[in-house]
């Protein structure tokens, strides 16, 4: 492998280098959670993609800490978490992003989540979802169940309503001319 | 004024006086939250020297300056920091809006976004461009200069209304 070019980003390679991990990966996963994952998506030959796994919203955690630490899999990075209003009845997809350091490749989990219902919080397996789930909730209002701290972390905090949902007017200006209150609890 | 070039006396009134060295003084505090604020740092630096204008010493309080230099996006967050910013100044202050996105929101219509600093604080000069060119920076600080001679920016026609009132 080029060092210089460790992970190649044009169309294809990535299926080349990494398809034969993937398959793997996606067919243990189906193995030890038998009936936990609800979809598989696998990239097509000439695109720059990665396998999507959709997972069941309870056993998420489960499923993600196994990424993470089995041998085989080494997904220790979380990059992101984000979200897509579907504006369908499950209204909501979280997305977990992660990278395997070991293995340079990267793998997406998709929770799917109706409106009003929490999803069970990554911050026990990975500290660095906190911020990103809160931003996830900042933006569309998803709560996270067992987030040590969940409140907006972009918006102001007197803000209403959740800026990229689909229903959310573009033009929703909400002007506040003295700065946001600190709570004195929060800066001891 | 004799033939050697030196002066005996001048007359002049005193707020015209007082205003000519306001003018050659401008103090200006940078606000600079995006892509214009590097515009602005061009404007200052060697190749353009907006000290050549009298606007030379860049000070990071407000209590310190009195022009306030808006170079950029603000959004709404921001906005009440700016609005902060500008009352922690003192008088005269004069605020100059640096850009599309201080003047107007820019390409910016959307939900997170202030609409134009003048929503917000009175703005004496708006400099238009996306970025603006330095040259255009320094004419919008020379239209500044001509104001406060004229003593027409928002600040001084404040504090004149203050003394007849």
């Amino acid at each position: 492998m080029d060092i210089r070019h460790p992970i190649p980003t044009n169309g294809g390679e990535w299926v080349t280098q990494f398809g034969e991990i993937w398959r793997g990966q996606v067919a243990d996963l189906k193995k030890t959670f038998d009936g936990a994952i609800e979809e598989v998506k696998m990239p097509q030959a000439d695109a720059t993609d990665v396998p999507i796994i959709y997972v069941k919203r309870d056993r998420l955690v489960e499923v993600l800490k196994f990424l993470k630490e089995t041998d085989g899999f080494e997904y220790g990075f979380l990059a992101d978490i984000t979200a897509t209003d579907e504006s369908s009845e499950l209204r909501f997809e979280v997305v977990y992003q992660l990278f395997s350091q070991s293995k340079l490749c990267r793998i997406r989990v998709k929770v799917r989540v109706p409106e009003g219902v929490s999803v069970p919080s990554a911050v026990s397996v990975w500290k660095g979802a906190d911020w990103a789930e809160r931003e996830v909730y900042d933006m569309y209002g998803v709560q996270f169940e067992g987030h040590p701290n969940l409140r907006r972390i972009l918006m102001d905090e007197r803000w209403v309503g959740h800026p990229l949902r689909k229903d959310y007017p573009i033009k929703g200006y909400q002007i506040f001319t003295d700065p946001q209150a600190v709570d004195p609890e929060r800066l001891k | 004024m004799s033939k050697d070039g030196s002066v005996g006396y001048v007359t002049t009134r005193l707020d015209d006086f007082i205003n000519w060295g306001r003018k050659h003084s401008i103090w200006p505090l940078p606000f600079g939250t995006s892509c214009c604020g590097i515009e602005m740092m061009a404007s200052l630096a060697a190749d353009y020297d907006m000290s050549r204008f009298g606007a030379e010493v860049i000070r990071f309080s407000p209590r310190q300056s009195d022009l306030l230099i808006v170079a950029g996006i603000i959004n709404l967050k921001m906005a009440p920091v700016l609005k902060t910013v500008y009352d922690q100044m003192s008088d005269p202050k004069y605020v100059m809006s640096f850009g599309a996105c201080a003047s107007s929101g820019g390409i910016f219509n959307v939900y997170s976004v202030l609409q134009g600093i003048d929503t917000m604080i009175p703005v004496d000069v708006y400099i238009p461009g996306c970025p603006p060119s330095p040259e255009g920076v320094i004419h919008g600080l020379m239209r500044l200069q001509e104001l406060i001679t004229q003593g027409q920016t928002h600040s001084q026609r404040r504090l004149a209304q203050a003394k007849q009132g």
